[in-house]
């Protein structure tokens, strides 16, 4: 007996078996069901969050690389950077000489300060002190006004291209070009509004509440030396040339900072694929306690269904004895139920991705979370069931195949 | 009793010999049983009850192995096959017919009848031929989409002898075919049964009533696991 012959006629078998208890097997599908849509829904929160995150950290640019003195992920491990040396503007210009026709050398400093206009006040906003060469090393523009521009920064000039919602917050319906703001005691006149980000999730910067000036008017207002660190955005002309672009980065910061060959490095690289990195672990734990929360409903839903194999099995013993006195092998009658398990399991498979579905167009209409079941998830979710159905199948039905054919005609 | 040698014996078993053990006590159900039976034989094998008569019907079935002894069934040695080639026998070479009928209860008329063929491996179309010609021969070709329940005892008798005979199987084994039926539904069967001897079938009846046992051409009564007789009657002399 083929094995297709054996899959099409246990398909068919457990069809009718299925249907022929249809309060019995809907109750056992709806455990399946449950499981699936919690492990679903589970795995679609996490691409929600990820892609969430992705919007919120579009600012950094996928194919750039930071040179700070810190790392931007610190985890119970500070105390291991702060008495690093701040990057100074020297430094950033040397390595901006260093990499000059090879990659883009951005430097910026950002501090908070209080923002104001006629009787508004924001406190603390991030005020980033740049050059016209950010809008080559991030996706952010101006929506309306101009950037920071070439001269701007050459003579120290007063400008403020300030975030959406600043512009919302300080102007409302007023059109915010050429008004004047205070950024802490000095006047700016404000030059651009910038595009709107989104984001502001996990505690990640709100780019829409930043204020960019002119770096060298920065310096000159709030830069004294001692705070002033610099961060400095080296973008490769290819992002495949990143990994090789971060070790001559490293190596022309050592040079620059004159580092033995002894000493570590004193200043951190850090980019989007770190961020990542440290959002994969976090986030990634509690997802993977989720998981394993939300697999004990399924495996809970398994036992459903081995319950009711064993049931079955024992209900139809005088069948498999039949089966096997006209000819059935051991493996016919093994088939015949883990292909009732798998189809019990494949239902609810199949109805708890619909409903997963439903759930996850729901959290993404509520504006929660951009949530979307993937086809990625799809399929993990026809395996993973159709894999409960063999696992939850397998004993039940190596019980049946073992069935002695006498014994089994005389059950009653 | 010096059973016939015959050279056309299709079914040979030789002080064959079943124990059960039942605790600590041998239980012996067949002491020595020495038996042939050939082509187109129509035997009865009779016996009271704890006779031995269900034991070597089993062991002539293939569902079980003897003990000590040997049985060939067109001339393969059963006692020393596996599992899966005992299946392959029972599904090639022997036909049942139980007395409470044993249909697939789900399954239509066609699906149970086609599904000796079905183990077999055969394809579809060569399935659905042979099982349509089945379900013809025993008159309920009206009735193939039906569910066993829908169908009186004499026709479901009638279903599970078309799943015996669908395979064209070597030897027949009725086993008190006529057991649940009424007197008349019973006589029909029977009637079924000599008509299938006439066209040349094997056919084997475990019974213990006489009017059953008479239709037979070759009555064997069993008692305490040893063969008491082996009459030959009416014109088997053919042999």
């Amino acid at each position: 007996m083929s094995f297709a012959l054996d899959a099409l006629e246990s398909t068919k078998i457990a069809w009718h078996s299925i249907i022929a208890n249809k309060a019995r097997g809907a109750l056992t599908i709806l455990g399946i069901i449950i499981g699936i849509v919690a492990v679903t829904t589970t795995m679609t929160a996490f691409n929600g969050m990820q892609s969430a995150f992705r919007e919120g950290a579009g600012g950094v640019g996928a194919d750039v690389i930071y040179v700070s003195r810190m790392p931007w992920i610190t985890i119970n491990d500070f105390f291991l950077y702060r008495n690093r040396p701040n990057i100074d503007l020297a430094e950033a210009a040397a390595l901006e000489r260093a990499f000059e026709g090879r990659a883009i050398v951005n430097p910026s400093i950002n501090n908070n300060r209080d923002l104001k206009y006629g009787s508004k006040t924001l406190q603390g906003v991030t005020v980033l002190g740049t050059t016209h060469k950010m809008l080559l090393v991030s996706n952010r523009k101006p929506e309306f006004g101009r950037f920071v521009m070439e001269f701007d920064v050459r003579y120290r000039k007063n400008v403020a291209i300030i975030g959406q919602e600043i512009a919302e917050d300080l102007f409302g319906q007023t059109n915010p070009i050429n008004k004047e703001i205070n950024i802490g005691r000095y006047r700016f006149r404000v030059a651009g509004v910038m595009e709107k980000m989104g984001g502001n999730t996990f505690g990640g910067p709100n780019f829409d509440r930043q204020v960019f000036i002119p770096i060298s008017t920065f310096v000159k207002y709030f830069g004294g030396r001692r705070f002033q660190n610099v961060d400095v955005a080296v973008k490769p002309p290819a992002v495949e040339s990143l990994d090789d672009l971060e070790y001559e980065v490293i190596g022309e910061m050592r040079k620059i900072r004159k580092l033995r060959p002894t000493e570590d490095d004193n200043f951190s690289i850090n980019k989007l694929d770190s961020l990542l990195d440290a959002f994969n672990s976090i986030v990634g734990a509690v997802v993977g306690v989720g998981l394993v929360v939300t697999s004990i409903s399924l495996f809970v839903g398994g036992i459903g269904v081995m319950n009711i194999m064993f049931v079955s099995v024992t209900e139809r013993t005088r069948e498999i004895g039949i089966r096997k006195a006209i000819g059935a092998k051991r493996r016919a009658i093994l088939m015949q139920f883990l292909f009732e398990a798998a189809a019990i399991c494949l239902v609810g498979g199949l109805v708890g991705i619909a409903i997963a579905w439903g759930v996850s167009a729901a959290i993404n209409a509520s504006g929660l979370l951009p949530a979307s079941i993937s086809p990625a998830i799809m399929v993990t979710a026809v395996v993973i069931s159709i894999f409960v159905g063999v696992f939850a199948g397998l004993v039940p039905a190596i019980k049946g195949a073992r069935l002695d054919p006498i014994e089994a005609l005389r059950y009653e | 009793m010096n059973p016939a040698n015959r050279s056309d014996a299709i079914l040979v078993l030789r002080d064959v010999v079943k124990t059960y053990e039942m605790g600590n006590q041998k239980v012996h159900a067949l002491s020595g049983v020495s038996l042939d039976i050939g082509d187109n034989e129509y035997v009865a094998i009779m016996g009271p009850s704890g006779s031995g008569k269900s034991t070597l019907m089993n062991i002539i079935g293939c569902l079980d192995v003897p003990t000590s002894g040997s049985y060939s069934l067109g001339g393969q040695m059963v006692a020393d096959k596996s599992e899966g080639e005992l299946a392959e026998i029972r599904n090639r070479m022997i036909g049942f017919v139980f007395q409470t009928f044993n249909l697939i209860p789900r399954a239509d008329i066609f699906h149970n009848v086609e599904l000796p063929l079905v183990y077999g491996g055969l394809a579809k179309a060569k399935r659905r031929e042979l099982a349509e010609r089945a379900i013809e021969q025993v008159g309920l070709t009206d009735r193939m989409t039906h569910k066993p329940n829908e169908l009186s005892g004499g026709q479901r008798q009638r279903v599970a002898i078309a799943r015996a005979l669908v395979f064209n199987p070597s030897i027949i084994l009725a086993d008190e075919p006529t057991g649940n039926l009424d007197s008349k539904t019973g006589e029909e069967i029977m009637v079924m049964f000599d008509a299938l001897h006439a066209a040349g079938q094997t056919i084997i009846l475990v019974t213990h009533e006489d009017h059953i046992a008479a239709h037979a051409k070759r009555t064997i009564r069993l008692r305490d696991g040893k063969i008491e007789s082996d009459v030959r009657t009416k014109d088997s002399a053919a042999a």
